[in-house]
């Protein structure tokens, strides 16, 4: 790997590049599925290439190609030197980074059982009793299991000497149970929706969840949300669980702080942001329960690592501290723009797209509270568990996002499980509302597998840990 | 960096089958080669270039199937994309194994595909900037966007005797503009580059822009709506995600009730792979030549698109709408056609008086699939309809309402039809309606 990087950096630098950096990966990804007790499959990818950035006349430039020949890596160099001077032709001012010291290093995803090692057959044999567990009850009419396991072996390279190799593992699962009516369609999920929960860890993450033993439980509730009346109606106590809490962290506070979005770089895709660098240290975003941090170092995050795809070294970053609004999440280009330094958060999907602001692991703090005493605290509101729908505008302060699940709570205690939930709000006002978190014993690392971003598009799998907590006076209603 | 020809593509396909040995495998080789130039506050910030090849083997045998996908020109490919399929293979369990088509007799085209696509450089790329940028620059506004250009070759060779390909091309140029106070948008998608229009593109941004300056706050409520043809792109997108498969009807998961009526009769929809103002493609992942679906024929719900799948269970021919098979998602409508109307787009605002016009709508997510209800925002340009006319820019608008329920109040249908791409890649060849309630909720 290392004499690929260097041939295309001596390429890259011979055509003109002031800076270059080449990034050569390659990925595995077993994934397994079983479905309705029929269908079974399990495949595999395997993806290699090498992605080459360089800076030309003060203009960016990349290219990526799958095959490793001299001549090809040429090629690609000189493709990505010609492209940067066409950028060039359009910038009023050069791109400018902000220093970072070289690194050379070595980092590898912690783990007890490498998911590659375990058989196949240990894997299927957990998703048929989990789908056989969950078409044991009756009323179910679809149900499926999942899992997939990544392995991706990178070497970072730059003209500036940093020469960086990182192997990461990520293990993640899940199943779906769907119960139909003539006119309702229920689905409940575990550990989370859209597909699954992953980690940055070995087989051992997936022996932790139990899927046979929650497999009969999320069957019998997408059974009963059938003829579960729908969520009530009004400005109520809301208490989110670990994963919603988790993707209203991803979407309300992850995102408004890419540095990249402040700066307009997204502004045609994925939006801008209502956090403007004026109001760092000034600005109430939240409560003083709420304490956001990106954290690269959180151990079993899908954004953990040693640096980051600009050679950056993995570190924590406060974003919001009590409330306040702190910070960004940065890369080189965009801290220089500042005279700041990098918080370490570019991220690449892989060899053939150009690193972006990502999230790493954006967590929010626990807090010292708990589930059960917030429910015993409320006197009217709704628990909501397992995320179905999320919607927000470009800037990240209007939103609305739906769940799978829902109890009302009455003088403390939940009283009956409703469905249909939808609660709505504007960002900061929702977060200064919050009055309460839930402390360590509760808090969990949730993995984010389906985050969009760039063009052409990225999905990162991002992390946040997260703890169930409650927030006062939120519009809550039910999707009729 | 040049592609392999398609003959060169079905070459490999055929050394990888014979050295399979198994009369049930599946062989799909696709190289793409792409470049994007992005663009912000008038100057390039992002270029980019890719090549690559993906080569995707579907084994069968013994009621058991396994799948393996290789990018990259890693060593003895042909041997470890075998062994990992085989490997998959024998390790499944046992199951419903749909059969792999056999050939059937249709044509190799229409293909959107343009060779002034694939000669496409980076320097051209930038010269649409340039274009875009001047305009903008000359208005006093700031312009954002991308230029994206591609050129894919597709093989897939099965070993009943599938052998198909195809050499497809696109272009697309999106833009927003931005004010003072407020945005404008505009863009334009086609199989051929030399039919993008930066100039057209860039003066329709900044018309919109230049108008949607000072938004008024307007309440939340129920608002007769035109919808351009954007936003009808991302509601059509979505009724097809929550109804249009097979395997949502089997599963009882679609809307659509065959036969009945839920829309307007002015609201016509298909699946048409072979539109020649689309980007037509003729066959789907699994080699089968893709048919027109009628989905909605003037407001009566009709027919599904289909896979190998969902047709052998539903006991009808595949309609060649396969994802790489097998999968749980099912098949997907992605060339779809709302049949355009006999309105100007000035004659359905003129029928819209105290109404809203929506450019653009935004991070559209489901509510409540079975009943088709959606939210989202309003973005880059919302304005009342005042005295007949396009008037005063509003603040964008949260809306949550039901597809089915808006295409049932369908008031008029635009005659000029534009192709919109979604993020899947999904083709939409749509008008600009009116439609008589719309229900935006903050």
């Amino acid at each position: 790997m290392k004499d690929i990087a260097e041939l295309a950096l001596d390429v890259a630098v011979s055509s003109g590049a002031s800076y270059a950096d080449c990034r050569v990966v390659q990925r595995g990804i077993q994934a397994l599925a079983v479905k309705d007790g029929s269908f079974a499959a399990v495949s595999s990818f395997e993806d290699e290439g090498v992605g080459i950035r360089v800076i030309v006349d003060g203009g960016w430039g990349f290219a990526g190609v799958d095959r490793l020949d001299s001549d090809s890596l040429g090629e690609a160099a000189r493709t990505a030197c010609r492209i940067a001077r066409a950028s060039s032709r359009l910038r009023r001012q050069a791109v400018r980074l902000a220093p970072c010291p070289v690194a050379v290093g070595e980092y590898r995803t912690p783990f007890e059982r490498d998911p590659f090692e375990v058989s196949l057959e240990e894997k299927m044999d957990l998703l048929i009793r989990a789908d056989e567990a969950m078409a044991s009850v009756e009323g179910v009419t679809t149900h499926e299991a999942s899992l997939e396991f990544v392995r991706e072996h990178r070497l970072f390279a730059s003209s500036e000497g940093s020469v960086i190799e990182q192997v990461l593992v990520q293990s993640g699962g899940g199943m779906d149970a769907t119960a139909t009516s003539a006119d309702d369609v229920q689905t409940r999920s575990f550990p989370n929706s859209f597909g699954r929960h992953q980690v940055c860890a070995g087989y051992e993450a997936i022996e932790g969840l139990d899927f046979a033993g929650n497999a009969p439980r999320i069957a019998a509730e997408s059974v009963a949300l059938l003829s579960a009346p729908p969520c009530p109606t009004g400005r109520l106590t809301l208490i989110l669980d670990g994963t919603q809490a988790a993707l209203q962290v991803h979407e309300s506070c992850g995102h408004p702080t890419e540095l990249d979005r402040v700066r307009g770089d997204e502004a045609a895709y994925a939006g801008t942001s209502f956090l403007t660098p004026d109001l760092v240290g000034r600005f109430r975003y939240g409560s003083e329960q709420v304490t956001i941090a990106a954290d690269a170092t959180t151990p079993g995050g899908l954004g953990t690592y040693g640096w980051d795809d600009e050679g950056v070294a993995a570190q924590r970053t406060v974003l919001v501290d009590r409330g306040l609004f702190r910070g960004y999440m940065s890369s080189r280009e965009t801290a220089a723009d500042y005279g700041w330094l990098s918080s370490g958060a570019m991220r690449a999907e892989s060899w053939n797209r150009i690193p972006l602001i990502r999230m790493t692991n954006v967590n929010l703090e626990p807090g010292q509270s708990s589930l059960e005493e917030m429910i015993a605290t409320t006197e009217h509101g709704v628990y909501l568990e397992t995320n179905r729908s999320w919607s927000i505008d470009d800037r990240r302060l209007n939103f609305q996002f739906g769940t799978q699940n829902g109890w009302e709570i009455r003088d403390g205690r939940r009283v009956r499980l409703v469905k249909n939930a939808l609660y709505a709000g504007r960002t900061p006002d929702f977060w200064r509302s919050c009055d309460a978190v839930a402390g360590p014993s509760e808090w969990r690392v949730w993995g984010v597998v389906n985050c969009g971003k760039g063009q052409p598009s990225q999905v990162m799998h991002v992390g946040h840990g997260a703890a169930p907590c409650r927030f006062r006076g939120v519009a809550v209603t039910a999707a009729s | 960096m040049s592609l392999r020809a398609p003959d060169d593509l079905l070459a490999l396909a055929d050394s990888i089958l014979e050295r399979v040995g198994r009369d049930r495998a599946e062989v799909v080789v696709v190289e793409h080669e792409e470049g994007l130039t992005r663009f912000a506050r008038n100057q390039i910030h992002q270029n980019v270039a890719e090549r690559s090849r993906r080569l995707r083997l579907r084994l069968m045998g013994d009621e058991q199937v396994g799948v393996a996908e290789v990018r990259g020109e890693v060593d003895d490919l042909p041997g470890r994309l075998v062994a990992a399929a085989e490997a998959a293979r024998r390790l499944s369990p046992p199951g419903d194994v749909t059969p792999l088509p056999r050939p059937d007799a249709g044509p190799d085209g229409p293909v959107a595909h343009s060779a002034a696509t694939a000669a496409c450089t980076p320097e051209w790329r930038a010269d649409q900037v340039a274009t875009v940028a001047a305009k903008s620059a000359v208005a006093g506004l700031e312009a954002f966007g991308a230029i994206q250009t591609s050129l894919t070759h597709t093989a897939v060779a099965n070993s009943l005797g599938v052998r198909r390909h195809a050499e497809s091309t696109a272009a697309s140029l999106v833009c927003v503009t931005r004010g003072e106070n407020g945005w404008g948008y505009a863009d334009q998608h086609h199989h051929d580059a030399a039919r993008i229009d930066a100039e057209a593109v860039a003066e329709e941004a900044v018309e919109t822009c230049g108008r949607n300056q000072g938004a008024i706050a307007v309440g939340p409520g129920v608002y007769p709506v035109v919808l351009s043809p954007y936003a009808v792109a991302d509601l059509v997108g979505h009724l097809s995600d929550l109804g249009f498969s097979a395997l949502a009807h089997q599963e009882h998961r679609s809307f659509m009730r065959p036969g009945e009526r839920l829309m307007s009769p002015l609201v016509s929809i298909a699946d048409d792979a072979s539109h020649p103002g689309g980007m037509p493609f003729p066959f789907d992942d699994e080699g089968v030549s893709t048919r027109g679906v009628t989905c909605i024929e003037e407001g009566v719900c009709r027919s599904f698109v289909h896979d190998s799948a969902t047709a052998l269970r539903g006991d009808v021919p595949s309609t060649g709408h396969a994802l790489p098979m097998p999968n749980t998602f099912g098949p997907w409508a992605r060339h779809l056609v709302v049949s355009s109307g006999e309105s100007s787009l000035d004659e359905l605002i003129a029928g819209c008086d105290g109404g809203l016009y929506v450019t653009r709508l935004w991070y559209v997510r489901d509510v409540h699939p079975l009943r088709t209800v959606i939210t989202g925002m309003t973005r880059d340009g919302t304005f009342l309809i005042e005295n007949g006319r396009l008037g005063r820019p509003v603040r964008d608008l949260r809306f949550t309402q039901s597809i089915v329920d808006a295409l049932a109040d369908v008031r008029g249908v635009g005659r000029e039809r534009s192709i919109e791409l979604d993020e899947g890649e999904r083709a939409m060849l749509v008008p600009a309606l009116g439609i008589g309630r719309f229900a935006f909720t903050s």
